[in-house]
């Protein structure tokens, strides 16, 4: 019964992939038969990639490692620092007034203009990628967060008020855990923004990390193009990674929320 | 009709007027509403859909301020009384917190007053007992129905004992059966701990099995219009729903409503 249901539910996605996958192979036949310049580099067979992630998955997973640990650091630094300032300006409306522009406009520095500035300034590449890390994570945690903590109902506040309960125990009896799901929402979308910002500063000048890869077999040229591709590939999957782990270790602190609940039938 | 009493009452209400300001309009939801409850009294409130019923236990409750007149809860503030943790509310909808289980819901207010972790438990246990859900206390409350849910909402505003006890339609969610069931066990719990209990409700037998006085309200504006005497002895039993008393009392405040 229960296989039934996975089955019917894996196959149709098993299939479509399978068949992009050919899809993608035959193009780049054609491109290759039809003598397009730099026809590997724009559509790559996939069994070469194969090929080469056989040989080279050890490079991919070090230097993926170093990435993705730099990355969790940032994305730390800058997940408690959104915390703590969305806490800070929901408790204060001047804050808020005073921070909230602010917070808007560092967004709006592109990363890959920040990213030299901060390296020039720490001089540490360790540290510069962490830091840029945090700075992609901070906002969409904190406007989350923010909103989370606001999203408390009206009777559920009356419920507090009248037992007489302190500002500080309607934080931890009542807003904190009505903001989970709003800022798993926010960590969801920042996670793979770390390990993008993470990247972009390895790509500004490091010794390790994918970016580093990235960056090295693209200056070979054509002789390391599946390379690159995997490199970016593997970036890629550094992303999804990230959001899987957020997603599980939302389901294990929020079991109560709506798209969690068994819908009834199956156990 | 006079009470012979040496104390206050411990509810006084007197020439309560509540007029809801939007932007447009101005509804006047009550209007010169006065009313005494005795300690330890069992009222219940009754009038149709609109009438202010929620309105004026909010007043009481202080999560609403008047627009005019004066309010005594045992000779303080509203206020006061709720600082001094003496209220126990049963809202209209149930408002558990989702993230809790049915349990932990239920310790709620308990923790808000500092018990001890075990006397939370036991009292817990007790009260899951009462309301017949002692096989759902690890379940989230969106997992039970809303009969159940309001239940849970009674069982926590019992759980503190509280001195007041509003219950907005509590019993409004529930089968005949469960309803009835639940008066009865509502009386035995009010007879241990006597608090003064006001009870809203729509349904007439209700409020006469259950209360020692029915406050009549008619709607636009809202306003006291009547205040029956349950003269029933205490305790009440199911059998008293069969009985002629009974029966005149309904057909009494039937006929003060078609005179509104
Ligand atoms: N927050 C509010 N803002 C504006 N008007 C309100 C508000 N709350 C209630 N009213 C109005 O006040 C009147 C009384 O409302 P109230 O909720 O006290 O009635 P009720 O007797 O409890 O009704 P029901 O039996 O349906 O619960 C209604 O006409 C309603 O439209
Ligand atoms: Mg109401």
């Amino acid at each position: 019964m229960k296989w039934q249901v996975y089955r019917s539910r894996w196959v149709p996605t098993i299939m479509l992939v399978i068949g992009l996958l050919f899809l993608w192979e035959f193009l780049s036949w054609l491109l290759l038969t039809l003598d397009v310049p730099l026809a590997q580099s724009k559509v790559p067979y996939i069994h070469e990639l194969v090929i080469t992630f056989t040989q080279y998955s050890g490079t991919l997973f070090s230097e993926g490692s170093v990435t993705l640990a730099n990355a969790s650091l940032g994305f730390l630094l800058g997940a408690v620092g959104g915390i703590v300032l969305a806490i800070l300006m929901s408790l204060t409306k001047w804050l808020e007034q005073l921070a909230f522009p602010y917070a808007v406009a560092s967004q709006m520095i592109p990363i890959l203009g920040l990213a030299p500035i901060v390296y020039g300034i720490f001089r540490d590449e360790q540290l510069a990628r962490i830091l840029i890390a945090a700075y992609t994570t901070f906002f969409p945690v904190t406007l989350n967060m923010l909103r989370g903590l606001r999203s408390a109902e009206p009777s559920s506040l009356e419920l507090m008020y009248s037992y007489a309960a302190k500002k500080w125990t309607i934080y931890t009896r009542l807003r904190f855990p009505q903001a989970l799901p709003s800022l798993f929402t926010g960590l969801k979308i920042a996670a793979p923004l770390a390990v993008t910002g993470a990247i972009l500063v390895e790509l500004m000048g490091a010794t390790k990390g994918l970016g580093v890869l990235m960056l090295r077999n693209l200056y070979y040229g054509p002789s390391h193009n599946y390379m690159f591709w995997l490199t970016v590939l593997f970036a890629a999957f550094l992303g999804i990674v990230s959001y899987f782990i957020v997603t599980v270790i939302e389901r294990i602190v929020t079991p109560w929320q709506p798209e969690f609940r068994k819908s009834g039938g199956d156990k | 009709m006079t009470i012979t009493k040496i104390d206050s009452p411990e509810i006084m209400m007197s020439q309560v007027s509540m007029c809801y300001k939007t932007n447009s309009t101005e509804v006047l939801a009550l209007k010169e509403v006065t009313v005494n409850i005795q300690k330890g009294e069992f009222v219940s409130l009754l009038g149709p859909s609109g009438c202010g019923k929620t309105t004026l236990l909010r007043i009481m409750a202080d999560l609403l301020q008047p627009t005019s007149g004066e309010i005594t809860i045992s000779g303080g503030t509203a206020k006061e009384a709720r600082l001094a943790r003496k209220y126990g509310i049963v809202f209209q909808s149930p408002v558990l917190y989702d993230w809790r289980k049915v349990k932990k819901n239920i310790t709620l207010p308990l923790e808000m007053i500092g018990l001890q972790k075990e006397e939370r438990e036991e009292r817990a246990e007790r009260l899951l007992e009462l309301i017949g859900l002692s096989k759902f206390k690890d379940q989230y409350p969106w997992q039970l129905s809303g009969g159940m849910q309001q239940r849970v909402a009674i069982a926590r505003a019992l759980a503190i004992e509280p001195e007041i006890l509003l219950m907005d339609e509590p019993f409004s969610a529930l089968d005949e059966f469960s309803r009835e069931r639940l008066n009865e066990e509502l009386l035995s719990i009010w007879s241990k701990v006597g608090s003064t209990v006001v009870f809203v409700t729509h349904s007439i037998p209700e409020a006469v099995f259950l209360s020692d006085r029915v406050f009549v309200l008619s709607p636009h504006p809202g306003r006291l219009s009547k205040v029956v005497n349950i003269p029933l002895p205490r305790p009440r039993r199911e059998e008293m729903r069969n009985s002629p008393e009974f029966y005149q009392l309904i057909s009494d405040i039937r006929q003060s409503f078609e005179g509104v």
